[in-house]
């Protein structure tokens, strides 16, 4: 069975998204640096580092998905970062003309969900969800939303994992055809 | 391969040749188009961005592939109504959603997408944070029109202005929270 979602689509279009995360867990690295330096200088607490995992339609355009994606410009990930770099990682989203969903946190994705480290820095470790649990997400919790995409992904012959998953959690594959 | 599996691809193969033939038609690329010029939505395909005004039939005919169309159009509608030639004819049931986002209530479901939903991507389109202000009417004694007008020049503010910034003078004397209070 192919599933070959590991190879990417490589157009223009996806040319411009990919690595926009890579540069923005970068440049949050590099504030979260300068930030401790001048805590550590006027003995104030330092920002702990963190973790961010990136899921739903950013984290299959990050890793350039074979599939036909349409997304909003907004970013869903979960993360244990404190309400500063929050505050800083949506602000450097926006430079990028993108929008951390505030209720990105709320996504429900399966326990067996493999993430790909896009980051490890020295404060900001930064993942992506791999697109098999994002479909099987997607499949389950908004099936209307995202027809087009399961279709498309069934039809190029969906991976062992995604079968296993999809009958784990009940997801019925028939309504979608 | 199983068969069940191998019948699960063929059946999906064909669906995906009638949603590939959408995507394809012009109505469809223009729509899509359009939202990724008004930096809306994104994609991986290679739809020419363009900044010619759409149609809402073809935007809702669009929304029948890729749904988060229909999830911002309401929003597109009040916020950036430019991107669209007709919206002063609007189908019955985005009227209805559209009406009740005006009157700052929860809109009905549409299309298939929750009222919510849709609710969710207005003060995120535009001017951000900004909800659309809702017209409402009050019948004044001459006196009242006078002094309004009289402060309105006095501050250098429009009528509306001056009314809104007394209402917030009266609820802080009041005590009473505004909504910008409580944020």
């Amino acid at each position: 069975m192919s599933g070959g979602l590991a190879e990417g689509r490589g157009d223009a279009g996806f040319a411009r998204h990919a690595n926009m995360l890579r540069q923005v867990a970068r440049q949050l690295d590099d504030w979260i640096a300068a930030q401790n330096r001048e805590a550590r200088r006027e003995g104030l607490p330092t920002i702990r580092s963190c973790h961010i995992r990136v899921v739903g339609q950013t984290a299959l355009l990050e890793v350039g998905v074979p599939l036909t994606l349409v997304a909003t410009r907004d970013v869903d990930v979960t993360a244990d970062y404190e309400s500063a770099v929050e505050a800083e990682f949506r602000r450097l989203l926006r430079m990028k003309g993108r929008e951390l969903n505030p209720l990105g946190h709320e996504i429900w994705m399966p326990r067996e969900t493999r993430y790909s480290m896009l980051h490890a820095g020295r404060s900001v470790e930064l993942s992506v969800a791999d697109p098999e649990a994002v479909l099987v997400s997607k499949a389950l919790k908004a099936p209307d939303k995202n027809l087009a995409l399961i279709i498309e992904y069934l039809a190029r012959g969906p991976s062992t994992r995604f079968l296993t998953l999809a009958k784990k959690y009940r997801i019925n594959l028939e309504q979608f055809l | 391969m199983s068969e069940k599996n191998s019948d699960l691809r063929a059946r999906a193969k064909a669906r995906h040749a009638h949603f590939a033939r959408r995507r394809r038609d012009p109505r469809y690329q223009r729509v899509i188009g359009r939202f990724k010029a008004a930096k809306l939505l994104i994609t991986n395909d290679e739809v020419p961005e363009h900044r010619e005004p759409i149609t809402v039939s073809d935007t809702l005919w669009a929304g029948e592939v890729e749904p988060r169309l229909i999830e911002l159009l309401p929003a597109a509608i009040l916020k950036k109504p430019s991107l669209f030639v007709d919206i002063e004819s609007l189908p019955h049931d985005l009227a209805s959603v559209v009406g009740a986002i005006r009157r700052h209530e929860t809109p009905p479901p549409l299309r298939g997408i929750p009222g919510e939903n849709l609710l969710h991507w207005v003060p995120r389109i535009g001017h951000r944070g900004k909800i659309p202000s809702r017209l409402k009417s009050f019948r004044f004694t001459a006196e009242d029109l006078a002094l309004l007008a009289e402060l309105s020049r006095e501050l250098d503010l429009s009528e509306t202005e001056t009314l809104r910034q007394a209402l917030r003078k009266l609820a802080h004397a009041s005590d009473v929270n505004t909504a910008s209070d409580r944020e």
